[in-house]
């Protein structure tokens, strides 16, 4: 995993780019995110990841790496991100401690 | 004939503006002076325009159109996007553009070979915000920013950075208007890795090297030793911002970079620094290697 195994076209990856992008899309996702999934026509892996808020899966997925500090924020909140936020330890959780935890 | 007139490079990781007081109080007044001390650096060669260069972070190239560059070609700017203000925690602003001056440009870059699309739509997240909040926190100086692909494999190389740099001071002395005063801007690094196992820490090592790899002067010492590789060991998901700063050493005709700060900011996820090439010092001596 890492920024060359990055899936250009994996449906995750569009609708990251996009919602981060309009803020109508970004409405949709904070309410309704099992729609907007629907919409972009993710993979079941896909979803089922987003649901576990799961990061390593969505990177092993094919999720841009520059993305997956994003989506934590996409659920968590962006403000004030430092690394005891909500964001930053959900990240953390996933990518640092769990990948350390299988050493 | 206009003038190039300075040339900068720092570092625009959001913690700088989002969560600064975190950070240990000696990291906080380094960086906030260090950043001040650079804003007077900027401004006190009067810039009428500031082109600069700064990692697009997939905002405005989608993965399935990328180049390496992306002139922005708009009379007049807004930052930050929605969705990052409350992470880069400055408040919207305007800033003027230079739409003529762009075209001017991307037509002199893509007519060398460069691999550059124009958009007159730019998102701004930190790539201008936080530097702009320190710099020119007036808003008061036009902007031509230009976006650069460092995260999407392959991102363009160092050498074809600097080759970019030589090529937008050839731009500012032939083709801007007469009497046009330029600065030249690199924003990113130094080490970090968002998206990637060391998101937590940061590579002083790498990153003192690379401050003294910029202070040397010697642009084949850089295009020999700064490779895409070394870069990406440092930090997978963000180190290879620092093509700007190789950019911006271009522009600056090989100078020597003077350091005005760097703090290994393990708070901010990011190895944090600025320098800036002084043009009354003497050129580089001319490279021994060609162009890409």
């Amino acid at each position: 995993m890492g920024i060359a195994n990055t899936n250009r076209d994996l449906p995750s990856n569009r609708m990251i780019f996009e919602v981060r992008r309009d803020p109508a899309k970004y409405g949709t996702f904070a309410e309704n995110f099992e729609a907007i999934m629907e919409e972009y026509g993710l993979s079941e892996a896909e979803r089922q990841a987003f649901r576990d808020l799961d990061i390593r899966t969505l990177g092993a997925l094919g999720v841009h790496p520059y993305f997956l500090p994003q989506v934590s924020r996409l659920f968590h909140g962006t403000a004030y991100n430092h690394n005891k936020s909500a964001a930053a330890q959900a990240y953390g959780k996933s990518m640092v401690t769990e990948q350390e935890g299988d050493d | 004939m206009a003038d190039l007139v300075s040339v900068i490079a720092l570092s625009h990781a959001p913690g700088l503006t989002g969560w600064l007081d975190q950070a240990p109080e000696h990291e906080q007044k380094s960086l906030t002076e260090g950043f001040s001390r650079l804003g007077e650096v900027l401004r006190a060669t009067r810039p009428d325009l500031i082109i600069g260069l700064a990692n697009d972070h997939v905002l405005n190239m989608p993965l399935h159109d990328l180049h390496d560059f992306c002139v922005g070609t708009s009379d007049q700017w807004k930052g930050p996007a929605e969705w990052f203000r409350d992470w880069v925690n400055v408040p919207f602003y305007d800033v003027k553009g230079n739409a003529a001056a762009a075209q001017t440009i991307h037509a002199g870059i893509t007519g060398a070979g460069f691999d550059a699309v124009a958009k007159s739509d730019l998102l701004f997240d930190d790539n201008w915000s936080v530097p702009l909040y320190y710099l020119t926190p007036d808003y008061d100086v036009p902007l031509v920013p230009i976006h650069m692909n460092c995260v999407v494999p392959p991102v363009p190389e160092p050498k074809t950075c600097y080759a970019l740099g030589e090529r937008i001071a050839e731009i500012v002395a032939n083709d801007l208007p007469d009497g046009m005063r330029v600065a030249g801007r690199g924003t990113g690094g130094l080490s970090h890795d968002p998206g990637g196992p060391k998101y937590f820490d940061v590579d002083e090592a790498f990153d003192r090297w690379f401050l003294e790899l910029m202070e040397s002067g010697d642009p084949d010492k850089v295009l020999t030793e700064c490779t895409i590789e070394k870069m990406v060991a440092a930090g997978d998901g963000g180190t290879t911002e620092l093509i700007a700063w190789i950019a911006a050493m271009g522009a600056a005709a090989g100078r020597a970079a003077h350091t005005v700060c760097y703090e290994p900011s393990k708070e901010l996820r990011c190895g944090m620094g600025c320098v800036y090439w002084d043009m009354a010092d003497a050129p580089a001596k001319a490279r021994e290697t060609a162009d890409a």
